[in-house]
């Protein structure tokens, strides 16, 4: 997997550009609904983690001859899908790793 | 609203403006058309844009000037790294003694002593400001590293690579 810090915000971007190619508005409401309103990006934020993504080539525009210059699409390249599926798998272990700790715990 | 979010975009890179400062300025219209017209609420939507902004114009900076991005998670991550807030307020101090032999070197140098020389009560409150803004600053970044909940799971990820090794031996 490549060297590049997903942080949350990263993170819910990729799970919002994972189901389906979306708009910058739309990524910020999907965000915020995926996170129960927990997470509110700015659109400094956002467009910070999109140009991260876009120069890491794990998004990529979607090119529509009507598509205007101020409401673009991007969506998720083969690479950025199998870097998204490494880090859930990541955090699918290590919440393994927790529960078996808090059982252990308990028990 | 419009002006002050458009003047900090210019904050940022030109090659950045060119690239995204149309969509960002539509997707904050598009927010800002759909606020409550709670007065709290547009306080808030308004500072998280603004305060988003400044740090967003800072890391494309930081990364047009180094090829990388701000190594935030790094400096949190490392105990190395990490060091006291005396460390930050003595930095502070330091910067600020710097600053006022400058100022006094200065004017000096332009023949000036006797009448334009700052005042005490003057310098000290410059150098409260200044040690003021730069701690409000710190601490903004630090409580965003913090909401961000990234130090946790940093936490947990090391914690499990030590079980890991453990059930090897």
């Amino acid at each position: 997997m490549e060297t590049f810090a997903i942080s949350e915000p990263v993170l819910l971007v990729l799970l919002s550009l994972a189901e389906r190619p979306r708009h910058g508005y739309a990524i910020l409401k999907d965000v915020e609904s995926m996170s129960d309103g927990r997470v509110l990006l700015s659109t400094g934020t956002l467009y910070g983690a999109l140009q991260r993504l876009f120069d890491h080539g794990w998004i990529e525009r979607v090119e529509e001859d009507n598509t205007a210059r101020d409401r673009r699409t991007y969506r998720l390249t083969s690479r950025g899908r199998r870097n998204l599926q490494m880090e859930i798998e990541r955090m699918r272990r290590l919440t393994k790793v927790a529960a078996l700790r808090m059982a252990r715990k308990e028990a | 609203m419009l002006t002050v979010y458009c003047w900090l975009l210019c904050l940022y890179p030109g090659s950045y403006r060119h690239e995204f400062g149309e969509e960002m300025t539509s997707v904050f219209c598009e927010a800002r058309s759909e606020l409550p017209l709670v007065m709290a609420a547009k306080i808030k939507f308004y500072r998280r844009e603004f305060c988003g902004l400044l740090l967003g114009a800072l890391c494309a900076h930081f990364d047009l000037l180094f090829g990388h991005s701000i190594p935030f998670r790094r400096f949190d991550m490392q105990p190395q790294f990490r060091f006291p807030r005396s460390t930050v307020f003595l930095m502070l101090v330091i910067f600020a003694g710097v600053m006022l032999t400058i100022a006094k070197a200065s004017s000096i140098a332009g023949d000036t002593v006797g009448s334009v020389w700052p005042s005490l009560i003057s310098v000290l409150a410059f150098m409260l400001v200044t040690m003021c803004t730069a701690a409000a600053v710190v601490w903004r970044i630090l409580h965003t590293l913090r909401r961000s909940g990234v130090r946790r799971l940093e936490n947990v990820q090391s914690w499990m690579y030590s079980v890991e090794s453990n059930g090897k031996r």
